[in-house]
This record gives C-alpha cells, structure tokens and sequence, in this order.
C-alpha cells in the first residue's frame, strides 16, 4: 500500500500523474498488425526477388522488431523524455562536462535543408558553402588554441586525444627516435591513459601535489628520452590553473617530449590565454562543452585536434585548404597518419560550435570564460562555508568540494549528497572523480546560470547537511525511480528484452 | 586456515605453503580485508591450470560494480588447480576468504619470493594504514 | 551576450562575495607571462538574425539532397526519415541531458538504451549489443581490437578489398601503432576471393573483417568466410547495411561473432559525414570485451524494474589504460533515432523498404546498361549499390555534368581502386522514383564527351 496519506505528497503527486502503460520496454507494447509507416508502391516494374537476390543469402522472415503504431511510438519516447533532467529543464553542474545552454538557434540552423542534407562524398564544387564553414573553423580554432594546424576529424574528446597521440607516434617513428612512453597526471580523465594504450604506448602516472599541481619532483624523477608525450589538463580537473605550466613544458621540450591539453576545460580561459601560448604542442576541443553542442543524452560529440606547424603534417586527411575564393579538400598529404573515421567528421557538431563562435565573437567569448569562472568562485565561496574544499578558496571554471568529513562524522557519503540533490530539483554534481580526492563533488555550474540558481543551489546543500543521514542514505525519495540495484544488474547482466514480464504490469 | 598464519602480499593476496616430499604447493587467495574493501563483488576473470607464473605477475581479477582488482602471484609456480566454482558463488570470498574462498594452488618453481611477504602482524599494520 | 544571465549589479554583487574587487581578479593563477594581451583575432559578434542570413549564405552554395537527385552511398545514404524520428529527438529533455550517470533521473535515456540495444539484438541477431559508437568505421576498428583481444592474436588482421576503403584506411591508421599486419584480400570480382582468403588465414590471424553487401554492393558469401575464419580459430566481424536486414540473412545467422554497421541509414541525416551512429554486437562469450556504454536491466529500491549503466569496469573511467576502449560516449540522440525509426517501421516497414531497394536499385542497375558506353563492371548481384564501367573512361567529367544538371549520379572509384579508374558506385535508396532513375539513365546516356566540348 502505497497511500500513507491523504493529502498527496510531492512523491505520490507524481505517480497521480503518471501511469506505466507508455512507459512499458516497446516490445510489450508490440501487437501483431499494428504499423506505424507505410511505405510506397514500388513504382518499378517488380521482379522476382530470387532473381535478384541468391536464396541462400535470404532470410526467411524479417527481424523480429516491435509492431507498433506512430501515436504509440510518440507517447512512449514522450512519457520516457519526461523521466530524464536536462540542460532545458534543470541546473546541471556536472563537474568536468561543461553543461551549458545549449542555443536553440544552433539547432534550427545546423538543420537547415542545404548544411544537413549533404552527401559526404559530393564533388567539391557542389558544397562550397560548407567547405568554407569548415575552412573558418579550422581557422577559429587556431586562432582560440594558439596552435596552427587544425584537423576537425576526431569524433569526440577520447578520439581526439588518440588521434594526436597518433601524430605524435607518427612524428617519433619519423625523426627515428624510440619514445614509448606518455605521463599523464593522477587527477586526468581515465581516457588520457586508455588513449595512450591505444596509440601504442605504456602510461606513466605523475602524482598531484598536496595542492593540486603537477608533482614537479616526480615529473622530474619520471623524465626521460623514452617519454613522448605528457598530457596535461590545464586547467586541472580540480578547476586550478597550473602555475607551473611553462617550467613543465620547458622540461619535457627540453628532453624532446612533446605536451599535449586535454581541452575539456577550455570553457574557463578563453582569450584569456592559449594553449599554445604556454607550452602545449597539441591539443583537443570538445565543441560539445566549450562551444555549446548539446550533450544528446551521452553523444555525439567531436574533438577537433590543434596541433603545432611541425606536427601538421601528421594530422589526418582531408583537410580543408583554399585559395581564397575556392574551397577544396586536401587528401594528399604524403605524412599523414591516414583517416582515424569515416567521411569528414562530426560536422553537425562542429556547425554549432561555429555558431556558437560567430555568435560571440572575440569579446563575447572571453566574456563566457569571465562568467563561468565568475559563477564557480560565487559558488565556491557558498559551498565552502559548507563543506570543505581541499583546493583552496579560489578556482577557475569548477571546484570540487569533499564529504570525506562527513562520512567520517555520520556515515553520509558524496553519493548521498549527490542523490539527494535530485529531490530537490537540481542535477548532482560529478562524485568520485577525480580520483585524487575522496568522496569528492565536482561542481561546474557554467556562465549560463544566474545567482539565483547558485544561490538555491547553495541553500539546498545546506539543508541537506542537515539532514539526517538514515534520510540521505535512502535517497532520491521522490523520483520516478529510487536507488537502482547495481550489484545485481552487473552479476548477472540483463541487456535486452528477454521476453514479456510481469513486473511492471502490476503497476497499471 | 588459520589468517594469522599465512603470509601476505601487500597487494592482499594471502598464501600458504605446504611441502609434501620436497616439492612445494602454494594456495593463493585474498584476504579479508581485501574483499571488505572491494565491497560487493560482482565478477572474477580466472586463469586456467597449466599457465606458469613469475612472482608479481598478474594472474586474475576480481570486479566489484566500480572497481577493479588486478590479482598477484605471491610466488613463481605452475598453476596446478583454479577454484572454478567461485565466479558463480562470489559470496564465497566474503563468506570464507581463506578456505572455501581459495583460488589458484601453485606447484612453486622459486620460492625467493616468499622472503618479501609480510607476516600477519605486519599486514594488519598495512591495513590499519590503508583504511 | 544573450546566454549570460549576471548584469552589472549581479556581478558586483558576487564579486564582493567571493571577496575580491574585479572578476580580472579571479584569473591572477594565471601567470601574466602566458596571458593574451588581445583580443583574440575573430570575426566579430553575429546576432541571431545576422547569423540566420550568413548560414543560408553559405548553405545557398550547396547542392543537396532537397535541391538536387542524390545516387550517392558508400556509407552514407539518403533514406527517408519518418517526421517521428526529429520531433522526438528534439525534445530538450533528450537532446540537452548527458550519459545517465545520475540513473534516478535518467531512466528515459538508459531505457531508450536498452530498448536499442534489443532492437540492435533482434536485427543482428547477435546476443549483446553496446549502446553505439562513434560511427560504422570506428565500430570496425574497435571490433578488430576487441577480436584481438579476445582471441589473444596480434600477428595479423585479414580484410577483404571490398569492406568500405575508409573502414581499411581506419584500421590502417589505428593498427600503424600496434605491430599487427593487416592483410588485404583481393576482390577483384567484386566479392571476397575466397580461395586467396582461405590462403591467408593462419593461427596469426585474430579476426576477418567482411562487408556484407559489400562497398560495391554486392552480397559476400558469409557463411564460407564465416567457415574459413573460424576453421583457424579467428573470429568473423561482419559490417552489415540495416536496412538490408528486412531482407538477407542476419550476421547472427551467417557465423558472425562480431556484428558493426554505420546506422546512419536508421533514422539519421548524412549532415555532411557525421554525427553517424556506430553499430556494435556480439556474441555473449565476449560480452566483457565489448567496448562503449552499455544499459542493464535491474530494480530499484522498491522493486521496480529500471535501467542502469552496467559492466563499467571494462571502461576507461574504471580500468583507465587497461580499458577495453579509450570511448567516453556513445551516440545517445542516434542510438535514439535509430530506436523510434526501427520502432516506426516495424518488421513489414523494414522489409518494404529493403525491397524497394533492391528493387529500385536493380532496375537502375538495368537501364543504365541499356547504353552501350557502360557496363557492369561486377556480375554480381546487388541490394542497392552498383558499381558501373564507362568504356569511355570519363568518370570524373561525366559526374561533373550530371551535377551541373542537378543529379549526384555516384561516387568515383579512382581514389580508392586505382584499377576501377573507369568506374562509378551508383546508390539506390526507397526515396528514388523511377522517374528520377529514368532522369539519372537519360543524363547519364547523353552525357557528352569531354573530348567533344573540348575539341
């Protein structure tokens, strides 16, 4: 029995609003002879299939998908939208991702009929229009990372930190020098090594230092003519900027590695100074943080790499070139690591960051970074006063806070805090990453955000730390779903529809 | 067994070694407080009998939801016998560590290794510290 | 700026909070020696409006598949996509949400999730499926390194010709790192030659990558690849078109233990090559070796069945440089579309649309070759691509002409195969009506000899 009261409460107000009938896995909803298309009679004289197509390579039936009407697919995928928080409906400060408003103009336009409905593989005289947009970006991105060889092929963060790992293997194999291996820091993204793999090298950690920075003692100790590549996040995931950035890249230029930026956090210093003005010889953006792609519920993504005028010649093919008027698609570029994905890129991405870009031009885009870091310290200096923030009172685009006090004290867990944070309307912060800091909260509200959200952001942390813990432990209370069963999904993993069942029938 | 008999690598593997006729066999699992710290375990990746290993070489791994736990040999050896039925049963590691919960037995090639182990008391330090 | 909510006052305000007296302040751990000391060289601000104009500026300069005929394939197609697939995927509350690391408030995405990858299942027919890739290339080359992995085999990779060149040219690239071979298996008929496959196949081998239909369109003899392969211990990944699923054989079917695709054509525009969707399932044996996010089934805390994130220990966020993949996303708003496109269809929809195809296609196929000038260049049969020999060899000026006309009639195949300098991949999807094949036969019969207008 669910009615504990009369009145309803904000938890069963929801169910009051909500049955599971649209919500049931589609193929519950299948029934045989219900269609949601029809398509065309064939207006070609039909042949026989068996002439065209060898039996043996038939199948005797079509797949087994659901039968299901269009109304029925609109109200399912609706009522399933409802059960997710978004950038458009809630407060999202998703340490380290850079959820920001994702502008609506971008869509309309990366939707237009001419830039969306072109073939990859159209002669270059039927699509100027978008090989110039491309040019331009190309150009943008130079302009904003300081690093003058741009290739918008890589499909994501992770694809471009392995295609400029790529570049680098390239560029050692070439000169004959036998560099095996790349230091990432312990505070990086897991894909900083997991890259580095995949490019064929070992990964080597370099510890953080009590305050956050790069260890420069076991930098040097870690140093040697084996390292190709050190990958820096600057600023780090802990939201400082590391002063020491140009001592670093001096050592590793210095013993003939190179230095690569993770970009992900490139939303705190745009204009205000670039990457390869301190020292980085390659790097990524990741359009869809920085320059406002939307998040698409986990992808896509792209990660344009920026790469020194050395290193250019490495990068994949094509490229776009012109001559001022005529625009054209380079292939033949004899040092190039090849073709890391298929066609140009992840150009319905990249059109938004060109949007984005134009929409702000050079003031409006360091007015971003102004306000991003503006809104992460006006945050900061409530949460502080909260929980503590191991880091110091000042950061750049993030901070990251830590409940390992409270944990100690009542048991009550980053999880908890973050969980709990859903009851109350906001989306949690990132909790355990980085891995230098124990039961962390990664907190990046972006510039797209006004006081009055942080300020009820704040409140509502507040309020939680006050909670008692048995609450907390228990938490979410009033969302669509509670705390789900990770151990059992992962013992015995269930990872399609395995038939229909009764679980959610009784909720009808 | 006996946890305050049996030797400990600091990467918490436990082994025990018994010596029939002048060729050694070593049982190898992982302590207590080891599978405390993984929390609730979800999946082992197990080698097969035959396989030889030096020791600090990686032989398994243990999974729970959002961790990783590369497993260690505590000693050279040939693998002779792998607890097959644990994948299926991980309670077993929680519920009895140091018997049921084995994992490999090893025929011990050198056992030079052995010296660098710690003892009980000393492991319980390690783990005093750790946690 | 229009996205920044903090006037003047609000930033005062904040600012005398944080304690400090400018927001220029907040940058000194920046080292003034690293700093920008000008704006950076940008073209200036565009409002809304400015901006509209500029992008239909530059997309006027583009022929289209909205203004023009498009033949053209090779990966990427210009299939019909139901008005469903974009009024659902542009909910802000699936566009504007990131990966459900948060399943409490995200039981939309990760049941969208897990609804792709049963539908994926029921269309490969393979046991487990991911909750997409990058792209179809990308997806290759991921199943080579998870075969490799799998089968603990690093000598050698074998692939065929006629699997798509870019997905060859990725693998390529992505094994220039790694000491493993990659072998290419002559297609010179337009299909795997087996005999050739079956010679190079050994213990070194991990895997065998084919395209079924093939780049050139023409069906590959699975099962025998399928026989070969496993006959050495090496796995089969085979890279299927979904839309030829409401027709051929799965590769579930067929012996495959790796099943990839580009499932652009499910409910995606081509955009220009990209954002696409990385299709990627296999076997259960191989479950944790599969590469990208993957939604599970569970219950939450008061028994009721929900979705969860699951296996994330063989991710890089876990396993960091032991991870099975350095992948962070996947394609959530594809994976998606391709759900409510296959859910649109159905099994009949999917089955008509393949036979308008192969239908459509064939009789392109024949028209065309009813001039002299061009011949098949592959006697083989075909779902909806061809690949068609001008005697003439004028590839290049003859798809120039037909463009200048408003037809992309196909893709030539120099760059690739330098041995089909003469020949062109021409694409038919179930939009292509038989007066736009008439219109592309006509073009293409009366297209004029370069040599003419230039004598």
């Amino acid at each position: 029995m669910r009615w504990q009261t009369a009145l309803p409460t904000r938890n069963n107000l929801r169910q009051s609003m909500r049955n599971r009938l649209a919500t049931q896995p589609l193929f519950d909803l299948s029934k045989p002879g219900r269609r949601g298309t029809r398509l065309p009679k064939c207006d070609v004289p039909v042949q026989d299939l068996e002439q065209l197509l060898p039996a043996w390579a038939q199948a005797t039936e079509p797949p087994g998908l659901p039968e299901v009407t269009e109304p029925e697919v609109v109200r399912h995928f609706t009522n399933l939208s409802t059960l997710n928080m978004s950038v458009d409906t809630h407060f999202y400060p998703l340490g380290s991702c850079t959820m920001k408003y994702n502008p609506k103009r971008n869509e309309r336009l990366a939707g237009t009929p001419g830039i969306v409905n072109l073939h990859p593989y159209q002669p270059e005289d039927t699509i100027q229009g978008m090989l110039q947009l491309l040019y331009e970006l190309q150009e943008m991105l130079a302009e904003i990372s300081g690093l003058p060889a741009v290739s918008l092929q890589p499909a994501a963060g992770a694809h471009g930190e392995l295609t400029a790992l790529m570049v680098a293997g390239a560029h050692f194999r070439e000169s004959g020098e036998l560099r095996t291996k790349v230091l990432t820091p312990d505070s990086s993204h897991g894909t900083n090594p997991a890259s580095a793999r995949m490019a064929g090298f070992e990964s080597v950690m370099i510890k953080s230092s009590e305050s956050g920075f790069v260890d420069m003692d076991d930098l040097r100790s870690k140093l040697d003519e084996q390292v190709a590549v050190f990958m820096i996040t600057n600023p780090n995931t802990l939201g400082i900027f590391d002063h020491q950035v140009s001592e670093i890249s001096d050592l590793v230029h210095k013993s003939g590695g190179l230095i690569y930026l993770d970009g992900a956090n490139m939303n705190a210093i745009l204009g205000v100074t670039r990457p390869g003005d301190f020292g980085a010889d390659m790097m990524h953006f990741n359009p869809h943080k920085t320059f406002s792609g939307p998040h698409g519920g986990g992808g896509p993504g792209a990660g344009p790499i920026c790469v020194n005028e050395a290193l250019g010649a490495y990068l994949p093919v094509p490229v776009v070139a012109s001559d001022g008027e005529h625009y054209r698609l380079v292939y033949d570029r004899p040092r190039s690591i090849g073709q890391v994905r298929s066609f140009f890129g992840n150009v319905g991405v990249l059109v938004r960051a060109y949007c984005y870009i134009l929409s702000h031009g050079p003031d409006g885009l360091r007015r971003v970074s102004e306000n991003a870091v503006l809104n992460a310290n006006y945050l900061l200096s409530r949460v502080r006063h909260i929980l503590p923030v191991p880091h110091g009172s000042r950061c750049m685009h993030e901070f990251v806070a830590t409940a390992s006090d409270l944990k100690k004290k009542s048991g009550v867990t980053a999880m908890d805090l973050g969980k709990r944070l859903l009851d109350y309307g906001f989306h949690a912060p990132t909790v355990y990453f980085p891995l230098t800091v124990p039961e962390c909260l990664m907190i990046e509200p972006t510039e797209t955000e006004s006081k009055e959200t942080l300020d009820a952001f704040a409140e509502a942390l507040f309020r939680i730390t006050e909670e008692p813990a048995e609450l907390l432990h228990e938490t979410p209370h009033s969302t669509y779903t509670s705390r789900p069963d990770e151990v059992t999904a992962a013992r015995k993993p269930q990872l399609k529809w395995s038939g229909p069942s009764g679980t959610d029938k009784k909720d009808h | 067994m006996n946890p305050e008999e049996l030797l400990y690598c600091e990467t918490h593997e436990w082994v025990s070694i018994t010596d029939e006729g002048g060729s050694k066999t070593a049982t190898v699992g992982i302590s207590k407080f080891a599978v405390e710290q993984l929390t609730d375990l979800v999946f082992m990746e197990l080698p097969e009998p035959g396989a030889e290993v030096a020791a600090g070489d990686e032989f398994g791994e243990v999974e729970s939801v959002k961790a990783v736990s590369s497993l260690y040999a505590p000693v050279a050896g040939k693998i002779l016998e792998v607890n097959h039925d644990l994948p299926n049963n991980l309670e077993t590691l929680s519920e009895d560590p140091y018997d049921k919960g084995w994992i490999i037995r090893l025929a011990v090639s050198d056992d030079s290794a052995l010296s660098t182990l710690l003892d009980y008391q000393a492991y319980q330090k390690q783990c005093a510290a750790e946690e | 700026m229009p996205y920044i909510y903090n006037t003047p006052q609000d930033q005062q305000d904040m600012l005398e909070a944080i304690g400090v007296s400018s927001i220029e302040d907040l940058f000194d751990q920046i080292p003034p020696e690293v700093r920008l000391e000008r704006p950076l060289d940008l073209a200036p601000a565009h409002c809304e409006m400015e901006l509209s104009q500029h992008l239909s500026n530059l997309a006027s300069q583009n022929l289209h598949a909205a203004n023009s005929v498009c033949f053209l394939g090779g990966g990427s197609y210009d299939h019909f996509v139901p008005a469903v697939v974009d009024a659902i995927a542009s909910r802000g509350e699936f566009y504007t949400s990131y990966t459900p690391y948060q399943p409490e408030v995200s039981q939309g995405n990760l049941q969208v999730m897990f609804e792709y990858q049963t539908l994926i299942c029921q269309l490969t027919g393979m046991d487990v499926s991911n909750a997409s890739l990058y792209d179809g290339g990308n997806a290759a080359a991921e199943a080579v390194l998870m075969a490799m992995s799998a089968t603990k085999r690093n000598g050698k990779v074998v692939v065929p010709a006629s699997v798509h060149p870019e997905y060859r040219q990725i693998l390529e690239t992505y094994l220039a790192s790694l000491d493993t071979e990659l072998v290419t298996v002559p297609a010179d008929d337009g299909a795997t030659a087996l005999a050739a496959l079956e010679a190079t196949v050994d213990e070194d081998t991990a895997c065998v990558l084919v395209q079924h239909p093939n780049f050139f369109g023409s069906v590959e003899q699975t099962e025998d690849i399928a026989h070969i392969a496993h006959q050495k211990g090496a796995l089969l990944i085979v890279a299927f078109d979904p839309i030829s699923m409401g027709l051929l054989k799965r590769p579930g079917d067929c012996g495959a233990d790796i099943a990839v695709a580009e499932g652009q054509s499910l409910g995606t525009p081509m955009q220009y090559g990209g954002p696409y969707l990385g299709i990627m399932a296999c076997r259960e044996k191989f479950v944790r070796r599969l590469p990208g996010r993957i939604g599970g089934e569970t219950v939450d805390r008061r028994g009721r069945r929900c979705w969860v994130l699951t296996l994330q220990t063989r991710e890089q966020h876990i396993r960091r440089e032991k991870a099975t993949s350095n992948i962070c996303t996947n394609q959530g708003l594809f994976a998606l579309r391709a759900a409510i496109y296959l859910a649109t269809l159905g099994p009949h929809g999917l089955r008509e649309t393949a036979e308008l195809c192969v239908q459509k296609a064939n009789y392109a196929r024949q028209q065309i070759m009813r001039t002299d000038r061009f011949s098949d260049a592959f006697n083989l049969p075909t779902f909806k691509e061809f690949v068609v020999r001008d005697q003439n060899n004028q590839v290049a000026s003859m798809l120039q002409d037909a463009a200048n006309q408003g037809i992309l009639a196909g893709i030539p195949l120099q760059r690739w195969y330098p041995d089909l300098s003469d020949c062109f991949l021409v694409t038919v999807t179930e939009q292509r009506t038989k007066q736009q094949i008439d219109a592309l036969a006509n073009c293409l019969a009366n297209a004029q000899q370069p040599t003419a207008i230039h004598a």
